[in-house]
This record gives C-alpha cells, sequence and structure tokens, in this order.
C-alpha cells in the first residue's frame, strides 16, 4: 500500500509539472505579454523596457524556472485588474465555489443514487420510464440554459428566490459562507440546484447501469439461491459493489462540478472563482488566470489521487493483490 | 441457421424497432440536419445581409409583421434580425462545429487507442499517459484555457472540442483493443504472417469499433452543448458567425425586461435537438449493453 | 413414472419451458420433461450444451429470468408445486430445503464481502444460531467441506482462494441448514481433474451424512459413473432416455445414448475411429483441396522419416508481470527446460494440468512467444532464430499452423467463413480472387461443412462448425506441421468425437505432423503416438503413450491417471 501511495505520489508530481508547463508555454509563450501591454504610443524602447521589467526577454528555461520558483514560494504575482496579490483574490472567492459545489453533490447522490437503483431493479415498470426519460431531459439542457430557465422561472415569474448575488455571510472558523443564515441560503439554492440537475442525471444513469450489471452477477443468483433475504441482498451483495464505481465517479465530478461552476458562478453572478476566472479572461488579466490554472490541477491530482486510494481501499480485488 | 444474414438497414431498424421515443429522435435528427443544410434557401431573411435588417424592426414579438413584408414568426432581436431565420443560420454553425470537432477528435482517438494496444511498450504509455493528463482535466475549463491562450473563432472551437473528444475514445477503443488482442484470431492473423498494418486495420480495427460508434452520438450531443456554453459565455464563435450559444447570450440582456422570445426559442431548438440526440444515443447504448440485450 | 411415493422428494412433471425470442418465435429449453427424485438418491442429469439441463435446477429454486414462461406441468417438491411459487413463498425453500452449487465457484462468491460474511448470512437466514454460535458453525461447517485453516478464511475474499477451495465453501453454504436436496450444476467443470475429484468425493460424503439428496447436472457421464445412482439423458430440451446408472451405461436403448456413450475417449484402449455418425463433403471437391494441399508436398519433403521435423532443446520461458498500482513486479517460470523431437507423420502429446505450460510451449515454437535465451528450435534441421529474410520467414510461419483452442474467439468475427479461410493468402498475392474462393469453397467441403457456407459469418455456425472452420484455415497455407492447442476442449463430447475423428483423417492423407496439447489423458491416448507430461512448466515423464498412459513411472502421472472417473463401458 505505502509503495502504491508513493508511486502515485510520484506520478501526480509529473502531472503538475507538465501541467505547469503548458500553461506556462501557454500564457506566457503563445501570446506576447509585451503586445498585450504595451500602449499604442510605446516606441520600439519602450517594448525593451518593458520586456525587461517583464522579465520575457531572459531565455525560455530561466523564465520558465522563476516562474515555478515563485510559485512554489505562493506567488502568484499581482492582479493586472486589482492591482492585489492573485492568491490572495483566489482564495477569498474559493469557499463560495465549494460550498455551493458540496450543496450540488449531496442533492445530486440523496436523489440520483436512489433514483437509479430503484429504475435498476424494476426495468419494466412505468416510473423506470418515466425516471429514465426524465434524466435524458435533464441533462440534454444545457447548464447555462438550465439557469437562465431557474432565473426566468423563480426569480421573474414566481419572485421565489433571488437571481444574483451571494446575500448575507455568515462567519465560520473565520470564513464567511451562506449556508447559516436564510438569505444566504436563499442566495444559493438556485445555483447549487443548477449544478445539481446534471449531477442527479448521472447518478441515477450511472446507479441504474451499475445495478443492472451487478443483478445479472451469478453471485446475485448464487445469493438469492442460498436463501438470503431481498432486503440484505440489496443492501449488502448489490450495494457493496456499485458503491465502488460511484465512489470514484463522485469524487472526479468534483472536478467536473468546480468546472462548470464558471458557467453557473457567470449566470447567476456568484463570487466565486469560477466568475473571477471568466472575469478575468475577458480582462486579460494573465496571472489571475495562471495561478486559477495551477491551483485548479493541484486540486484535480489531489481529487484523484484520494480517489484512487480509496478506490484500492473499497476494493478488497485491489486491496489484497 | 437457414434465414438470411440481415441487413446492415435491416439490423439498424431493428435496434429501433418498438421504441417509438428513439425513432422521433431519430426524425428529429433528421429533421434539424435538413433545416441546417438548407437554412439559405429556406430561412425567410439572411440574418447577417445588413441589408436586408431595419433597426426599426428591432425587438418585436412573435407574429408581428416586418418592415420587408415577412412576417416574423419567432420574433426579432436588437437589431431588426427575424429570429427563425437566425436560429436556421445558427444551427447551421452549431451542427457544423460539433460534428467536425467529434468526428477529426474520435477518429484521432480510435487511432491512437489502436496504436497503444496493438504496439504496448513506450508508444502505450506515452499515448495513455497523455489521455490520463486530458482525462483528470475537466474538458470545458481545457477549452476555456486553449481559448484564452489562443483567441477566439470557429476554427479555435474546433480545435478545442477536438483537444476534448480525442482521450475518451482512445482510452476505450484501447481497452477494447486489448481484449481483442488477448483473442485467438490475432494470433492466426501473425500465424499467416501478416503485416502489423493489415492486422490493425482489417481485424483489430472492426472489432474495436463498435463502442465508439455507440457513444458518437453523446459526444456530437455534447459537442453541440460545449460550443454553446463557450459561445454564451462570449469565448466561442464570433459575432459574425453567430451559433444558437452565441445568439441565446445576445438575448439574455432581455430576458429580465420580458422579452423572452429572443433568448429561449435559439435556446428551445438547442435542447430539441440535443434531446433527439441523446435519446437515440440512450436506444444504441441500451443495445449494446450485453445484461439488457433482449431483455426490453 | 408418476407413482406417487412417500419416500419421493421432488417431482418434475412434464415441464415446458418456454422463452419468447426477439424476432418472435418460441424458444423451449424443456420439452415435457418429467424425473422424480427420492430422498437421499442422488440422480444425474446428463446431456450436452443447450440440452436444457441447468433449466430444471432453475426452475426448482425460482431463479428463472423474468420472461420464462412454464407452458405444461410443474414441480413438486414435497407435494408443494414450488415450480408456481411467487417469489416471496421460496423463504422457506431457498437454502432451507434445497442447496444450490453453481458451475463457477469464483462466480458464485461475491468478490466484496469476505467469505465469513458470506457463510454466515446463508447461516443466519436459514437457521436460529446467531452471532457467536453462527460463527462456530461456520467453521465447523468449512472443517467438514475440507478446508484447511477454517478460521483464517472467514477473513478472507474470494479472489484470495483457488477455485477448488471456492467450490468446498460453495458446498459449505449449500449444507449449512441441512437442506432434504442440493442442485449442483456442473459443480467441477471450471477445475482441473486431481481437484475434481477430491471435491466430487467430499460432496457424496457429506450428502450420504446428512442424507441429503443430490440433483447432479453434468455434461461429464465419467462424472455420472462416479457420483450417481440413477441417470437421465436430456438432448435439446427433451428426454431421451433414463435409468439406473449402470444398466443405463452397459445397454443403452437409445441411439443418442449409445451415440454419447462411443463418442466418449476411452483410456484403456485407443480405437481407431469414434462410432459416431460424421459425414464427409462432396468427394470431387474433397479431392481437389487434397490436390492442392498436397501440390508441393515432395519440395517439402525432408530426407527421410528418421530425421526429426523438430527438434526442441533447453525451452523456457519466463513470465513476468509489470509491477502494477499496489503490486511490485512478478515473475514465474511458465516453462522450464523442456526438450523433445517430432518425427514427421507422428502426432506428439503434451498433456498437463492448467497451468503446466503446455500451451506455452505450442505457442513458443509457433513464435507467437520467444523464448529465454539458449533455447534451440531446430524446424527441418534449420535453426528457426536464424531465419531472418521476409521471404523465409514467411515460408516457416506457413508450415507451422495452428488449431486454437476457443472456437468462440479464433474467427475474425467480421470476416466470412471464406475470407477467414483465404484472406491471407489473397493478402500475400499468393491466390486471386476467384482461386482464393474456389479453395475456401474446397477446403469447407474436405472438413465437412458446406461449400455455400463460406459466405456465411462467424456466429452463423455451431463451436464444432467454427473450429472446422479453423482446421481449414490452418490447412490454406499447405502446412507440414499443425500445433493443436486444446482444439476441442469446448466442445460437446459427440462433436469432439467428430473433430478427432475428421483430424485423424486429414492427418492420413495428409500426411501431417501433428502436436497435440490436452489437458484430457484420455484424449490424448485416442490421438497421440508419443506423450510428454507436464507439471509447473517441467516434463515429468515421457515416452509411446501404450507406456505412459497404461503404466506410467512417474508420481504425478499416476496420480493424474487415479483422478479420471472410472466406469464400465458396455
Amino acid at each position: 500500500m505505502l509503495s502504491f501511495v508513493l508511486r502515485r505520489l510520484g506520478q501526480s508530481s509529473i502531472l503538475i509539472l507538465i501541467m505547469s508547463i503548458l500553461v506556462f508555454v501557454g500564457m506566457y509563450v503563445v501570446s506576447d505579454p509585451v503586445a498585450v501591454l504595451a500602449g499604442e504610443d510605446f516606441t520600439e524602447e519602450d517594448r525593451i523596457a518593458l520586456a525587461e521589467e517583464l522579465g520575457v526577454n531572459r531565455p525560455l528555461v530561466v523564465q520558465y524556472l522563476s516562474f515555478l520558483k515563485n510559485i512554489a514560494q505562493g506567488d502568484f504575482g499581482t492582479s493586472f485588474v486589482y492591482n492585489r496579490p492573485v492568491l490572495d483574490l483566489i482564495l477569498e472567492r474559493l469557499p463560495a465555489t465549494l460550498e455551493v459545489a458540496v450543496l450540488a453533490i449531496g442533492i445530486g447522490l440523496t436523489i440520483g443514487i436512489p433514483l437509479g437503483i430503484y429504475s435498476g431493479l424494476n426495468q419494466r415498470k412505468p416510473a423506470t420510464k418515466a425516471i429514465s426519460f426524465t434524466t435524458t431531459v435533464g441533462y440534454s439542457i444545457p447548464n447555462f440554459w438550465q439557469a437562465l430557465l431557474l432565473i426566468l422561472c423563480f426569480s421573474v415569474w414566481l419572485k421565489w428566490l433571488p437571481a444574483s448575488g451571494r446575500g448575507d455571510t455568515t462567519d465560520l472558523f473565520g470564513i464567511p459562507v451562506s449556508f447559516l443564515n436564510w438569505d444566504g441560503l436563499s442566495h444559493m439554492l438556485l445555483p447549487a440546484i443548477n449544478l445539481a440537475i446534471y449531477k442527479i442525471c448521472m447518478q441515477a444513469r450511472l446507479s441504474r447501469s451499475g445495478t443492472q450489471e451487478v443483478m445479472y452477477q451469478d453471485y446475485m443468483t448464487f445469493a438469492r439461491a442460498k436463501g438470503i433475504g431481498r432486503d440484505r441482498l440489496i443492501r449488502r451483495h448489490l450495494m457493496r459493489n456499485i458503491l465502488i464505481p460511484i465512489v470514484t465517479i463522485t469524487g472526479l465530478e468534483l472536478g467536473g462540478l468546480i468546472a462548470f461552476s464558471t458557467v453557473t458562478e457567470t449566470v447567476f453572478s456568484w463570487p466565486g472563482i469560477g466568475k473571477l476566472l471568466l472575469d478575468s479572461i475577458h480582462h486579460a488579466d494573465r496571472p489571475i488566470v495562471v495561478a486559477y490554472l495551477i491551483l485548479i490541477t493541484l486540486m484535480f491530482v489531489t481529487i484523484n489521487f484520494i480517489v484512487d486510494v480509496l478506490y484500492a481501499l473499497l476494493d478488497p480485488r485491489i486491496r489484497y493483490k | 441457421m437457414n434465414k438470411p444474414e440481415p441487413t446492415a438497414l435491416q439490423r439498424f431498424a431493428k435496434i429501433f424497432r418498438g421504441h417509438p421515443m428513439a425513432i422521433a429522435g431519430l426524425f428529429g435528427i433528421t429533421f434539424f440536419i435538413l433545416v441546417a443544410i438548407f437554412a439559405p434557401w429556406i430561412a425567410p431573411q439572411n440574418p447577417y445581409d445588413q441589408m436586408q435588417l431595419d433597426i426599426l424592426d428591432g425587438l418585436l414579438p412573435p407574429g408581428s409583421t416586418l418592415g420587408t413584408g415577412i412576417v416574423s414568426i419567432l420574433g426579432t432581436d436588437a437589431l431588426g434580425r427575424d429570429i427563425l431565420s437566425a436560429v436556421m443560420y445558427g444551427l447551421r454553425i452549431s451542427l457544423f462545429v460539433a460534428f467536425v470537432a467529434v468526428l477529426v477528435g474520435s477518429g484521432i482517438g480510435v487511432i491512437l487507442g489502436l496504436l497503444a494496444a496493438q504496439k504496448r511498450g513506450w508508444v502505450e504509455t506515452v499515448i495513455m499517459r497523455a489521455v490520463d493528463l486530458k482525462i483528470s482535466f475537466p474538458g470545458i475549463l481545457l477549452a476555456l484555457m486553449l481559448l484564452a491562450m489562443f483567441g477566439t473563432g470557429v476554427d479555435k472551437v474546433i480545435f478545442a472540442l477536438i483537444i476534448g473528444a480525442w482521450a475518451s475514445k482512445a482510452r476505450l477503443v484501447r481497452a477494447v483493443a486489448l481484449s481483442e488482442m488477448k483473442k485467438e484470431y490475432i494470433d492466426a492473423a501473425r500465424l499467416a504472417g501478416l503485416s502489423d498494418w493489415r492486422i490493425m486495420t482489417r481485424f483489430l480495427l472492426p472489432n474495436s469499433i463498435s463502442p465508439v460508434l455507440v457513444v458518437l452520438p453523446m459526444s456530437i450531443s455534447g459537442a453541440i452543448g460545449a460550443e454553446a456554453t463557450l459561445s454564451f459565455l462570449g469565448v466561442g464563435v464570433p459575432i459574425t458567425e453567430p451559433s444558437l450559444g452565441l445568439l441565446i447570450a445576445n438575448g439574455n440582456d432581455y430576458l429580465l425586461s420580458g422579452k423572452w422570445w429572443i433568448s429561449i426559442f435559439p435556446g428551445l431548438v438547442l435542447v430539441l435537438m440535443v434531446l433527439c440526440i441523446n435519446v437515440v444515443a440512450d436506444r444504441l447504448r441500451d443495445h449494446a449493453n450485453p445484461y439488457l440485450r433482449g431483455k426490453d | 413414472m408418476s407413482m406417487i411415493d412417500t419416500n419421493t422428494l421432488i417431482e418434475v412433471q412434464d415441464l415446458t419451458i418456454a422463452y419468447p425470442m426477439a424476432d418472435g418465435e418460441v424458444f423451449r429449453a424443456l420439452k415435457g420433461i418429467s424425473l422424480e427424485v427420492a430422498r437421499g438418491q442422488i440422480v444425474g442429469v446428463v446431456g450436452e450444451s443447450g440440452a436444457g439441463k441447468s433449466t430444471i435446477g432453475k426452475a426448482t429454486l425460482g431463479l428463472l429470468d423474468d420472461n420464462a414462461v412454464i407452458e405444461t406441468g410443474g414441480v413438486r417438491l414435497d407435494e408443494a408445486r414450488v415450480s408456481h411459487f411467487e417469489e416471496h413463498m421460496f423463504a422457506d425453500v431457498r437454502g432451507k430445503k434445497v442447496g444450490y452449487i453453481y458451475q463457477n465457484p469464483m462466480t458464485a462468491l461475491n468478490p466484496v464481502l469476505t467469505i465469513g460474511e458470506q457463510i454466515i448470512e446463508a447461516i443466519t437466514a436459514n437457521t436460529d444460531k446467531r452471532g457467536d454460535a453462527a460463527r462456530a458453525y461456520a467453521i465447523e461447517l468449512l472443517e467438514q467441506a475440507e478446508v484447511p485453516l477454517p478460521e483464517d478464511r472467514l477473513d478472507k475474499y474470494p479472489h484470495q482462494l483457488s477455485g477448488g477451495l471456492c467450490q468446498r465453501i460453495v458446498f459449505a453454504i449449500a449444507v449449512s441448514a441441512k437442506p432434504d436436496l442440493i442442485i449442483a450444476d456442473e459443480p467441477t467443470t471450471a477445475l482441473d481433474v486431481t481437484v475434481q475429484k477430491a471435491v466430487l468425493d467430499t460432496l457424496k460424503r457429506l450428502a450420504k451424512r446428512d442424507n441429503i439428496a443430490i440433483i447432479l447436472i453434468t455434461h461429464d457421464m465419467g462424472v455420472v459413473a462416479e457420483m450417481c445412482d440413477y441417470v437421465y439423458v436430456l438432448r435439446h430440451g427433451a428426454m431421451v432416455e433414463h435409468g439406473p446408472t449402470a444398466d443405463l451405461m452397459q445397454s443403452p436403448t437409445q441411439d443418442y445414448t449409445r451415440e454419447l456413450m462411443a463418442a466418449i475417449p476411452r483410456i484403456d484402449r485407443k480405437v481407431e475411429r469414434f462410432a459416431v455418425p460424421g459425414g464427409l463433403g462432396n468427394a470431387t471437391d474433397r479431392q481437389r483441396a487434397i490436390d492442392y494441399l498436397m501440390g508441393n508436398k515432395a519440395d517439402r519433403q525432408t530426407a527421410n522419416g528418421d530425421e526429426p521435423l523438430l527438434q526442441v532443446r533447453g525451452l523456457s520461458k519466463v513470465f513476468t508481470t509489470a509491477a502494477t498500482l499496489v503490486s511490485a513486479a512478478n515473475s514465474f517460470r511458465a516453462v522450464d527446460d523442456v526438450n523433445f523431437d517430432v518425427y514427421p507423420g507422428e502426432t506428439l502429446g503434451i498433456v498437463g494440468e492448467s497451468g503446466s505450460g503446455k500451451s506455452t510451449v505450442g505457442r513458443m515454437i509457433l513464435g507467437l512467444h520467444t523464448p529465454e535465451a539458449g533455447a534451440e528450435i531446430v524446424y527441418r534441421g534449420r535453426d528457426v532464430s536464424s531465419i531472418t529474410s521476409k521471404k523465409d520467414r514467411l515460408e516457416h510461419c506457413k508450415s507451422l499452423q495452428c488449431i486454437f483452442q476457443d472456437p468462440y474467439s479464433s474467427l475474425n468475427p467480421r470476416m466470412s467463413a471464406g475470407e477467414n479461410i483465404t484472406h491471407a493468402l489473397k493478402a500475400h498475392g499468393t491466390l486471386g480472387r476467384k482461386e482464393a474462393d474456389q479453395l475456401a469453397g474446397d477446403l469447407m467441403e474436405l472438413v465437412g461443412l458446406p461449400r455455400a457456407s463460406r459466405r456465411k459469418m462467424p456466429h452463423a455456425f455451431s463451436g464444432g462448425e467454427r473450429q472446422r472452420i479453423g482446421i481449414a484455415r490452418a490447412l490454406s497455407f499447405r502446412p507440414d506441421f499443425i500445433f493443436c492447442d486444446e482444439p476441442t476442449s469446448a466442445l460437446d463430447v459427440t462433436v469432439q468425437a467428430e473433430l478427432l475423428n475428421l483430424l485423424k483423417d486429414l492427418q492420413d492423407e495428409l500426411g501431417l505432423t501433428l502436436l497435440f496439447v490436452s489437458h484430457d489423458l484420455s484424449v490424448v491416448r485416442q490421438m497421440c503416438d508419443r506423450v510428454l507430461v507436464m507439471k509447473s512448466g517441467q516434463v515429468v515423464e515421457s515416452g509411446p503413450c501404450d507406456k505412459v498412459l497404461v503404466d506410467p513411472d512417474a508420481e504425478y502421472t499416476k496420480g493424474l491417471l487415479a483422478a479420471m472417473p472410472k466406469f464400465e463401458f458396455s
């Protein structure tokens, strides 16, 4: 197990390194920052001076190493737009994003898995057909259009929930969170539902196909033949087997959810890191985009790592090989 | 044994027999594709010809008559464009981008997957590490990053979507091809002294491609959604070639002021099209699933 | 037959079970089957694939697929009509009155739950033992099923144990509530012959002790002879005949049963051909095929028959599994210093259990695996590793061919039968389209398939027919040497007999040299002149079949022979 963890850690570091090179090349080499920053009236000397100041006239390897060194020291540079350290900007918006993502996953799992298992066990019932069709419709509607419909329905027509912003926050261990007061929670609900709809559909489909597959295995027939009750059959034999893919995919989907929060946060003006990224792309605020991508890679790599370890722990076939 | 071999068409028809939703989906897809192809001939106006537009026709609700005498069934936008015409042209761009991106991306993925399975060794390691790298990163973020790097445009969106499409196919094909490689007919082909290239194209490819064909519709609908999302966010196609996503974004500003038709109609068409593809995709997937075969 | 006896435990009467098919037709797995089993009796239900024998067990326990329809008759267990029970009514039957033993023990146990949990849940469901008492009883059951270290096993997962041990655990579960009946569905098919014997002995002992009746479903007459008091023979869902085991095997009354008996390869003496019907193809076509195959025989002949066609020296193979996420790199010696010669026109057998390395030897000779350094494979007087030119390599390839084990994976499913046979010849430019088509047809007739069927796709053929196409493909290259890699292990016994007859015919007609690998000693006895016995990669014993398989020197070979099911032939 230890060698597995070490090997996996090694792989993760290489992944982060490759990603940092890609981001570096993409952001600093493909397009010339001098051209972006230089004003219309810049002379050739001004340009050289700017290049000197930005350090882009040095050899690429030197530039990359100093880029890496700065990151390692937690220095992601200063935002052009906000004129503040990038890391601070991202960290102060992170809780808002995570809060919504966790709520969305919670909703997705608690509704999606039971629906999926039910339809997997009752293939012929009309309810199953209805669930199946609803989930197909659910993931056929692009996230952003779903958001528009939610706003139109709950904010414009029904006027139940606010359409944008974060509302009041309460401090929890010094971190401002929304879910502890009604105003904050009401602002959170629409973005969370927006993200959750896709999760529900995916979880339902995943658990459905998992259930169907497991139900036809020999060990399920044998378990029935040895006389154990239906309740136990589903709770132990079925659940233990479909839990493994569900845990893995849920972990991986957390990454997907954070990616999609760029869309949701933009539509709902939710002040998280996703909206920050999009604003920064529009304003060509490179340091933020770079820092975001590096941090998000770090996060995905960590999540993937945890998922792999969990997978190995959950599946005895891997644990005791 | 004595029955004649069913033709490809008969087998295709058999997949859909008794599944009205999927058949409706097939018709829907055909309809949308035909509209997209023939848009320039059947659209009431060319929404990008400045000469045909009149700002005075702007923001008219569905059913209004324009200055040129055309009845605008779905209303007009701020510039006086007929929404129906804009949707028809938008459909063209959305479908074109998604089809090209997915077909090219899948083609690359299939070739890489087959190579990995057949050559093994370092070829496989390099390809599969690249796949891991790609897959650990959500597609929409990757596309955002690429577009932030290279700027926007139809070609760049297609490129970003190709980058998004190849990896999952490479992984899928490799997995299938690896299990095919273990089968004895491959040994037989090697004993017959056939070249690697022939084994790949005549033996491995035809026996490993079906899972990719099954997920292809789902990929296309995903690419349509992704392109719409990127365009909605303003990093996708340019304003001169608006896809459905960009039309929705344009109408977004008027949504809260009650001019819902500008955004809702392009959105409805988008959703309907994606839905049609997905019900067909579901049917194909269920049919390919051995645990459901003959059970429904 | 339907005489009600107080001693009758289970009675199947006129049972017909149908499955609606996708194309609107109905497939009847069982057609009016009747049988009965008395308390404590061991009854065999024997038949080849498609006989419907597993369906009987499933109908008794309510485990039929959802779309199965009972058209006539039913199953009575202790006067209860179990075939027509609702799902909830089986609570008192499954596990309590009837234990079930599954064909493949490795898939019958849930891979993610411990052995202990899987035994104890059955004990809790079917007896009144709970907690520590249930655990103690589980250990007791494992001991009785002759599972060594029973306490340790409780915390293990199925994949950590061998197939034989898993099957013993399945036995322990099946007898846990002391049921009246055990339905054993091919309980030893997945196991090696030496394990098979011990496992069956345990099953029989457990059943006799508690007076449990057994319905033993099997394709193997040998197992029936060892185990059963009474036997029913099924074919295509219909009853052929039944009777006390000894009587039925000594003097079968029906043609099919006679054929079934005649098809069983004998270990005690070699027969010229199996007495099973099997037509040859169109004589003109066959002759044309033989003429083609013999066409250049003269220039391929070595000087004389005394010189070996193939010499193998110091052949070894080490397989290394790469380090995976959770395990370090691992290597094991699959083949260890194997030496032998094969002479022109003879059949050399290699026999051994799974993991003995017998197939790996053949694959190295064919060049599908690379042997370890130091090995020497000399074919027709030339060291194989010295063949470098592309042309020579191709000629070498064609001269050594293979008949594969698995008929379901040895043909390219996307090519017609004819294309499978002649695709390579066309690719090499040896034959044009027309000649290739002609040859494909001739070869089909040569192996006993109608010429016209060359246009059909592989899935339209049965396992035995596919194996014939595989033979035709191997022959198309005009080989001198054919490696037969367990060519009949996936086939029913009557089909096996037909195929072995065909191989013998072809060898006589074409003067082929065969290397015949099998796990079945009696098949080797029928097919081979000389035999190598392999165990864990090494040759334990070698010599003429008449010696090695009759009066072996090695303990291992003696053990293999002793484990063979014994029965009297008619």
